[in-house]
């Protein structure tokens, strides 16, 4: 009788012992399975990445040696023409060759350093972000010509060329947002730059010591007042 | 280079030959950029061109200002220049719009009952003088004092230095360059017993190789930058980037060696062990031209008030020095440093290399380091064992922040030990001067008082109690900043501050005179490669504003000193000039008359038979040789430089399990230091509104921190918040985090430390430790 008492209330003590583990390690599954949010702050943006300002530089001499192509440039109209709207990424203007590949084996062979194709007698433009070479996630061939239904979009007005600068002959700031668009060779130089954005001194390389974003995402920190002065008394 | 082209053949045939005409790469000479840069200038008939020195940094670029009815409106880079060649940055572009901020100072301002009451010029000079000559009698003469600055003209600091030193008879004479360049100082008359850099800007044309030591010279000098991009481009020159923290400069370069804080000290004597191992050494040079010394070690760090020091050189052998070497292998090096063995061997092969001509560069990495003379030492050791030094494209140089650090703060003297020739503690240099300032020369006192650290200790003790301070804002820059702050605002000091706008440092002033800048008065500047450069006057100053030249000789007068201020209001700066050359007539440091430097954008010193000097210590190059020999040190008695023996000894405060991480600060190149001007300059305060501390990747991982996010920064000394920047300008190494200085409404300089390189007394505003959390 003791025995079976015994063997019982061991058993009792292993259910109970079984339920407390199997709630703690529940009760803890729970706690472990819940990923606690991270606060935005402010902002995001503060200042821009450089990653790739000078990623185009050993290019430069050649950029600048080369002649320009009078018949076969692209005009800034035509640069932006190519874009849903002023930032998009640009749609793709011809036939694409393969439809399920990667822009490493495609895509780059012409637009990575660039040069005449012949077939569509232009020069191919220079991608400013080689490195990402799923291209087709962003940009997109233009197929079809006309609309499943009319938008009412309108594209926003770009930023415009030779308004930029502060002061008469000083260098332009950067009216536009360089994310993805650090290298700024890329489309500054080369036969396939648009002529107006085309720039004089490809060979400076180190754009940014003269050329600073006019629209920095930095926190806006309001005009500066002092506090602890009273001038006007 | 624009030809136009429409036949396609004639076009593949031209880009032929162009490309092999770039292999050559001898297309074009210098920087080509001033014609084209006219084209875009409006029709310029009614604007009058004339030349000047940027304001900024101590590069000294040649710039030409537009003016149009009495306003400056433009700016282009001089196409004369040999500094820039027609190149500037975009502060230098758009310099004159810091000349038009709408909270210019233009009236004097003095504080009455908590309130600063606008006054005359004329009033408040009286002030200043009564107030100076009150504090002289009621405290003694070393209870006033003057800090001035490394952005002082040439006549600014020379009427400072001769009101002061010879006329009152304090050396309370100090300048903001104390804090920028002291270890320059030190480092070149330990190593060569002159300063300034031997070589000068055209080394850049000849160099092969360029070590840039914690210098990111992308954003803080980088017209000169340019010239080391341009020289890659033309002739495929080596730029090595060896540094704490990946800049603009790592990415720029051929290659970027990171090390840990304060261990460049053991990397560069492991170069020197790598040079000797190897068998490097350039026997004869070393055995002609130099000695080996050693000096004291366990300095300290001068953290505590009235610390003092005085090195104690002894001569070694070059046995003794390569035994010291020893603990220097690269396999020891590496491990406290971080840097790979096959790095530091890379780094001395190329030092090494007697076919590479090879040029150092660095600035506040080096000299802001609580052992600043040290490492200069050791960097100079490097191209002296390798004989790579006074020879074109040979050169260690030093560059400097300010406009006139060299030509004002370093050749005027407006350092307490200082005179214009020499220094106050010798007899035969007092007398000289005391000559030319027409003083008796008991009046110079032959004992420097303070340092600038400690002078601001001083105006916190009470020790002084009258202090001037010109073109300087001291209360964004000094380190440890909240006790000096609280320290100048004490019951009893009286504090002159004379600037263009109001400031951090105008908020303590009794009395606020308002400057006029630049080109609103006649000045001259000198810059890091020995050149002074002269400017004219081109607009007028506004409201009352006068050149702080002016403002020191009315109150010279006024203290009774008519005979030593004896020059008239329209040709003073021409009087002071002239004066000042006859304390530098000698073959080794001949400044250029002043009709030379308005006829041309600037002479170098020694101005020798009409001519700049380029190289010192050359013969071919330098007249002041007089040793029959190739090279002559003749800032030293034997005419031989040193080489220093100088150990690896820790930071003031290094991180530790309070506080985690390294503390690092600095500049943008969009802002010149504490940015009262180029923030009032809409361009650049649009690209870079205020400041940032800048993470590791992986540290804000860790710490679940996005850019944006709001960080808070503790040290010993107190606590900032800041907006987080993360792999964008800059990315430190992990566990360290920088902050640019520029924002005085983030002032970082609250938390950092005053420890100072105990030769130079120049603070280390690289290195402290901090805690870093998120807010």
């Amino acid at each position: 009788m003791r025995k079976r008492l015994g063997i019982i209330s061991l058993f009792i003590i292993l259910f109970v012992g079984f339920i407390i583990i199997w709630n703690y390690s529940y009760q803890t599954g729970l706690k472990d399975a819940y990923i606690p949010i991270i606060e935005n702050g402010d902002s995001n943006g503060v200042f821009l990445s450089e990653n790739g300002v000078f990623k185009n530089s050993e290019l430069a001499l050649e950029y600048a040696n080369m002649p320009i192509d009078e018949t076969h440039q692209r005009t800034l109209e035509t640069y932006y023409n190519n874009r849903a709207y002023y930032g998009a990424p640009p749609f793709i203007p011809h036939p694409v060759k393969e439809e399920r590949s990667m822009g490493g084996n495609t895509c780059l062979q012409c637009h990575q350093s660039g040069g005449f194709v012949a077939k569509f007698d232009a020069y191919a433009p220079v991608t400013p972000h080689p490195e990402m070479i799923n291209c087709r996630q962003c940009h997109v061939a233009e197929t079809a010509e006309t609309l499943f239904a009319q938008t009412a979009f309108t594209k926003e007005q770009a930023p415009k060329v030779g308004v930029n600068n502060a002061l008469p002959g000083s260098p332009p700031m950067i009216p536009h947002p360089i994310r993805m668009r650090e290298n700024c060779l890329a489309c500054h130089a080369g036969p396939a730059a648009p002529k107006e954005i085309r720039v004089t001194h490809p060979e400076r390389i180190n754009c940014m010591q003269c050329h600073v974003p006019n629209n920095t995402n930095g926190i806006d920190t309001a005009t500066f007042i002092r506090d602890n002065n009273n001038y006007d008394e | 280079m624009y030809t136009s082209i429409t036949n396609r053949r004639e076009f593949i045939k031209k880009m032929a030959v162009l490309s092999a005409m770039t292999a050559a790469a001898t297309m074009f000479p210098g920087i080509l950029f001033a014609e084209e840069q006219e084209k875009g200038i409006p029709n310029s008939a009614n604007l009058d061109w004339k030349k000047a020195p940027c304001r900024f940094c101590g590069v000294g670029c040649g710039v030409l200002v537009g003016t149009e009815n009495g306003k400056a409106i433009a700016v282009k880079g001089d196409p004369k220049s040999p500094v820039n060649k027609g190149l500037c940055c975009v502060k230098g572009y758009h310099s004159i719009m810091a000349l038009y901020g709408k909270d210019r100072l233009t009236k004097p301002l003095v504080k009455k009952n908590g309130q600063y009451v606008e006054t005359s010029m004329k009033e408040a000079l009286d002030l200043v003088a009564s107030k100076m000559q009150d504090t002289i009698k009621n405290h003694g003469k070393d209870a006033v004092s003057i800090y001035g600055s490394g952005q002082w003209t040439i006549p600014d600091g020379y009427a400072a230095s001769k009101l002061f030193k010879g006329c009152i008879g304090t050396n309370n004479v100090e300048a903001n360059a104390r804090l920028c360049m002291a270890s320059a100082v030190t480092g070149f008359l330990t190593s060569f017993g002159i300063d300034e850099p031997m070589g000068c800007y055209e080394d850049i044309d000849y160099a092969d190789v360029f070590f840039l030591w914690g210098n990111n010279m992308a954003e803080m000098h980088p017209v000169l930058f340019s010239r080391l991009l341009d020289q890659r481009l033309k002739r495929g020159v080596k730029i090595i980037d060896f540094a704490t923290r990946t800049t603009r400069t790592s990415k720029a370069a051929d290659s970027s060696i990171l090390f840990q804080p304060q261990t460049d000290l053991a990397v560069a004597n492991a170069i020197c062990y790598e040079i000797i191992n190897n068998g490097w050494v350039n026997k004869s040079f070393v055995d002609k031209h130099c000695n080996f010394n050693k000096g004291l070690t366990n300095m300290g760090y001068g953290l505590e008030d009235n610390y003092k020091f005085k090195d104690k050189p002894e001569k070694i052998n070059f046995e003794a020095y390569k035994k010291f070497l020893e603990d220097y292998t690269p396999e020891k090096v590496s491990k406290i440093s971080g840097v790979s063995v096959k790095d530091i061997k890379y780094m001395a092969a190329l030092y090494g290399d007697p076919n590479k001509k090879v040029m150092s560069l660095w600035c506040m990495g080096m000299n802001q380091h609580s052992r600043g003379t040290w490492i200069n030492n050791l960097v100079y050791n490097i191209h002296l064992l390798t004989g790579k030094i006074s020879t074109p494209g040979n050169s260690p140089f030093s560059l400097t922040g300010q406009p006139s650090a060299c030509g004002t703060v370093r050749e005027v003297g407006t350092l307490t030990h200082k005179l214009p020739h020499g220094v106050v503690m010798n007899k035969k240099h007092r007398e000289f001067a005391a000559k030319i300032w027409d003083v008796p020369v008991e009046n110079i006192d032959p004992k420097p008082t303070y340092h600038t650290v400690e002078m601001f200790r001083a105006l916190d003790r009470g020790d002084i109690r009258f202090m001037w301070i010109q073109v300087t804002n001291p209360m964004v820059t000094m380190p440890k900043l909240k006790r000096y702050r609280d320290g100048a605002k004490k019951e009893g000091r009286f504090i002159v501050v004379s600037d263009i706008y109001p400031t951090p440092t105008t908020d303590i002033a009794d009395v606020i005179l308002p400057s006029a800048m630049w080109i609103e008065r006649e000045g001259l500047f000198g810059n890091s490669e020995r050149r002074t450069q002269h400017f004219d006057q081109m607009v007028d100053p506004p409201g009352e504003a006068m050149s702080d030249t002016w403002q020191l000789v009315e109150v010279a007068k006024r203290m009774g000193y008519e005979k030593q201020f004896y020059y008239k209001e329209e040709t003073h700066i021409e009087e002071i000039y002239t004066e000042y050359r006859k304390h530098h007539d000698n073959k080794k440091h001949n400044m250029a008359p002043l009709e030379v430097l308005k006829s041309q954008p600037g002479a170098m010193w020694p101005y020798v038979d009409g001519k700049s000097t380029q190289w010192r210590f050359n013969a071919k190059y330098d007249p002041a040789c007089s040793n029959g020999e190739d090279f002559h040190f003749y800032g030293k008695p034997d005419g031989k430089a040193i080489i220093w023996q100088r150990p690896y000894e820790p930071a003031a405060e290094e991180p530790d399990e309070e506080y985690p991480y390294w503390l690092n600060t600095g500049r943008v190149v969009e802002h010149w230091h504490t940015g009262s001007m180029t923030r009032r300059i809409p361009v650049l305060h649009k690209a870079m509104p205020h400041a940032y501390v800048e993470l590791h990747p992986n540290d804000a991982k860790r710490l679940q921190i996005k850019t944006g996010d709001k960080v808070k920064l503790t040290t010993r000394r107190g606590e900032i918040i800041l907006p987080a920047s993360i792999d964008q300008r800059g990315v430190p190494a992990p566990m360290q985090v920088f902050v640019p200085f520029f924002d005085e409404n983030l002032l970082i300089n609250d938390i950092t430390l005053d420890s100072f390189c105990p030769i130079s007394k120049e603070p280390d505003y690289k290195k402290c430790a901090v805690k870093v959390e998120k807010a």
